[in-house]
């Protein structure tokens, strides 16, 4: 039933820097399905991004370095094979879209080059002729009218919003098993946000894709995803599906995020109580406490927390919480 | 005298785009377009709209740190388009300032006590070192950073801190009234909220008024009493905030609003996709600009710009066809 196309185990990604290792991802495991979308949260610097350009093999080496665990692709372990082979993976059966669609368009290509681009990679069989339709069949999917003059633009001739359609198109052109979107709306305004997401959720239940949703936005988490990993400090600290992590939140950091969110409720126009708030700020990766990494921040923190390192630990099906004194 | 701190008349703000041999003029972007508002003393008006539609151009012209092209601006009462360089300097003093980007918006190579002193010497205030150091650290104080941070560089904090340093430099003036320019967008979401309680404190301890710019419609929904929505330099809707959601007239509004991802997984509520694109500002669509979007928009939208209507004292939009609540 549930086919798992990804899996990420125990992965360890470390750099080396002039003050000494940072382990900017330590011991992440989770499993992408078919047809199902991960969300993974965190703030800047808690390694989600590291993650995810880890499983692309992206990781520039040096100074960073994959230290331990395993990528399995179908079974298969992309930590292990020739990099020939994985070029042929990457792009292809494993997508990336990123945050910024103003940086990651080549400039001098019209759109539909970059997109042909992919398809001469990966599906040589083609003619250019076949090339350029596909093109313009992959604009049409994802939304961008008169899909046949705008395949010869220039990414400067498109907003944000169309560009990071072109993004997509070019993701899914080789319909990919894995799709990988990194914070792909955080540089987009609401009502594109909006229009952004719906597509990728319609494209997914047409092409049966699993998607791994790297955002710092739990709002975008409680729509879109299925499944949720909340990092903090490289790793993964509550790991829940999507209704349980918003409803029953166990670990203090998952519950402190979701209550500093400002909401909707009081329509009242009452006077508006204090926003609740994670005191302090995320330690360095290069001075880590001792123990559990949250405990400065943690209201709940005992001895235990300051010795023993916590790990994830299941708590109920399918929830799995890193912390000593799980909320009740 | 009137209740208002601030009363903005009409204010237009164009951009000429000047192209050919000779630079002509040959088209004009009109960011702020006949915006007219008030802010009580000790109120927040909020500012929401996507990017492009003028927030930040109006945020900067009512300051003048970007010369409006006509309209008024009366600060307690004096008309401040009017005045001189000298009278400008002593009025700024009363309006700040704080930006959006806290690692572009401090100067690496000063420390923090520097910056925060630098407005200071400028107004010559607090002159002598003893009241100028008695100053500084109560103005740490207020914002909650430690005494030491006087002699530290901006590269040694953080994020949500630098946000702090810039807080207390525009507090260092003693000001009315401070442009909150989108304040907490570079923030992680735990840091925002402690910046946005920051912000809501000194409100209610020095009785300052704030308009908070922001695209965070739900930061700009919990933190002011006023909202205002602006489309393609207009405004065009402005309500108290807990009637704007729920009870928005204008379509845009509404669609604005429930384009917000909730981080509720258990309702599924009704959105509005609105098609395409925001349409340049360089070249309008006719009538009401926002017509080719609307789902509502008739003939008569695609021809007059429609005025304003007054709901209540306190609500107004401009639509040919509000929502029917």
């Amino acid at each position: 039933m549930s086919e798992k196309v990804l899996e990420v185990k125990n992965l360890k990604v470390e750099f080396n820097t002039d003050r000494g290792v940072a382990t900017a991802v330590n011991g992440v495991n989770f499993d992408v399905i078919k047809g199902k979308t991960v969300g993974i949260v965190g703030e800047s610097g808690s390694g989600k991004s590291v993650s995810a350009l880890s499983i692309m093999r992206l990781i520039p080496n040096p100074p960073g370095r994959i230290s331990a665990g395993e990528i399995l692709f179908k079974g298969e372990n992309l930590l292990n094979i020739p990099m020939e082979d994985m070029r042929r993976i990457r792009g292809n059966k494993i997508a990336m879209i990123f945050q910024e669609p103003m940086t990651s368009l080549n400039p001098v290509f019209t759109v539909g080059n970059q997109i042909e681009e992919v398809l001469e990679l990966h599906q040589s069989h083609l003619s250019s002729k076949e090339r350029r339709e596909k093109a313009i069949d992959m604009l049409r999917l994802v939304g961008i009218p008169s899909p046949e003059q705008r395949v010869g633009e220039y990414p400067h001739q498109m907003s944000g919003g169309m560009r990071q359609r072109v993004m997509i198109a070019m993701a899914l052109s080789c319909e990919p098993d894995v799709l990988i979107a990194d914070e792909p709306t955080t540089a987009l305004d609401v009502t594109i946000q909006a229009q952004i997401l719906e597509l990728m959720n319609k494209l997914q239940k047409e092409l049966g894709m699993g998607i791994i949703m790297i955002t710092h936005d739990l709002g975008v988490v409680a729509e879109t995803c299925d499944d949720v990993a909340v990092m903090y400090c490289g790793q993964i600290v509550e790991h829940a599906d999507v209704k349980t992590l918003f409803n029953h939140p166990q670990h203090p950091y998952t519950k402190g995020l979701i209550e500093s969110i400002p909401s909707f409720d009081s329509t009242t126009g009452e006077k508006r109580e204090k926003l609740a708030t994670i005191e302090g700020m995320v330690p360095s990766l290069f001075d880590l406490p001792q123990g559990c990494n949250f405990q400065d921040r943690c209201e709940f923190a005992t001895d235990e927390c300051k010795t023993k390192e916590p790990s994830l630990t299941p708590i109920a099906t399918e929830h799995e919480v890193s912390c000593f004194n799980p909320l009740k | 005298m009137s209740d208002y701190l601030l009363e903005v008349k009409n204010l237009t703000k164009r951009f000429p785009i000047k192209g050919g041999l000779f630079g002509k003029e040959v088209a004009a972007v009109k960011a702020v377009n006949n915006v007219s508002f008030k802010i009580k003393k000790g109120e927040t008006l909020g500012l929401v709209g996507e990017s492009g539609c003028g927030k930040t151009t109006l945020g900067r012209s009512i300051l003048r740190l970007i010369e409006p092209t006509s309209g008024e601006i009366f600060f307690n009462g004096e008309d401040i388009v009017k005045f001189e360089s000298d009278r400008l300097r002593q009025v700024r003093r009363k309006m700040q300032i704080i930006f959006q980007d806290p690692y572009a918006s401090l100067n690496p190579r000063m420390t923090v006590g520097a910056i925060l002193s630098e407005p200071m010497e400028i107004h010559k205030l607090n002159i002598g070192k003893e009241v100028r150091k008695k100053r500084l650290y109560e103005l740490l104080d207020q914002v909650q950073l430690p005494k030491d941070a006087l002699n530290k560089y901006p590269h040694e904090f953080s994020g949500g801190q630098r946000q702090r340093v810039c807080i207390a430099r525009a507090l260092a003036v003693e000001p009315e009234f401070i442009v909150c320019d989108e304040p907490v967008s570079a923030l992680d979401v735990s840091v925002q909220a402690q910046v946005v309680n920051l912000l809501m404190d000194l409100q209610k301890d020095l009785g300052l008024t704030y308009l908070f710019i922001a695209h965070d419609l739900k930061v700009v929904e919990y933190i002011s009493s006023r909202v205002a929505v602006m489309y393609l330099g207009n405004m065009v809707e402005v309500a108290e905030s807990h009637e704007l959601y729920g009870g928005s007239r204008h379509p845009y509004t509404k669609a604005l609003f429930s384009a917000i991802p909730q981080p509720n997984p258990n309702i599924k509520h009704d959105r509005i996709l609105l098609e395409g694109d925001i349409p340049s500002p360089m070249n309008p669509p006719t009538g009401c600009h926002f017509h080719p979007r609307c789902w509502q928009a008739n003939d008569e939208c695609k021809q007059t710009y429609p005025s304003i209507t007054n709901q209540s004292e306190t609500h107004e939009y401009k639509c040919h066809n509000p929502i029917q609540l």
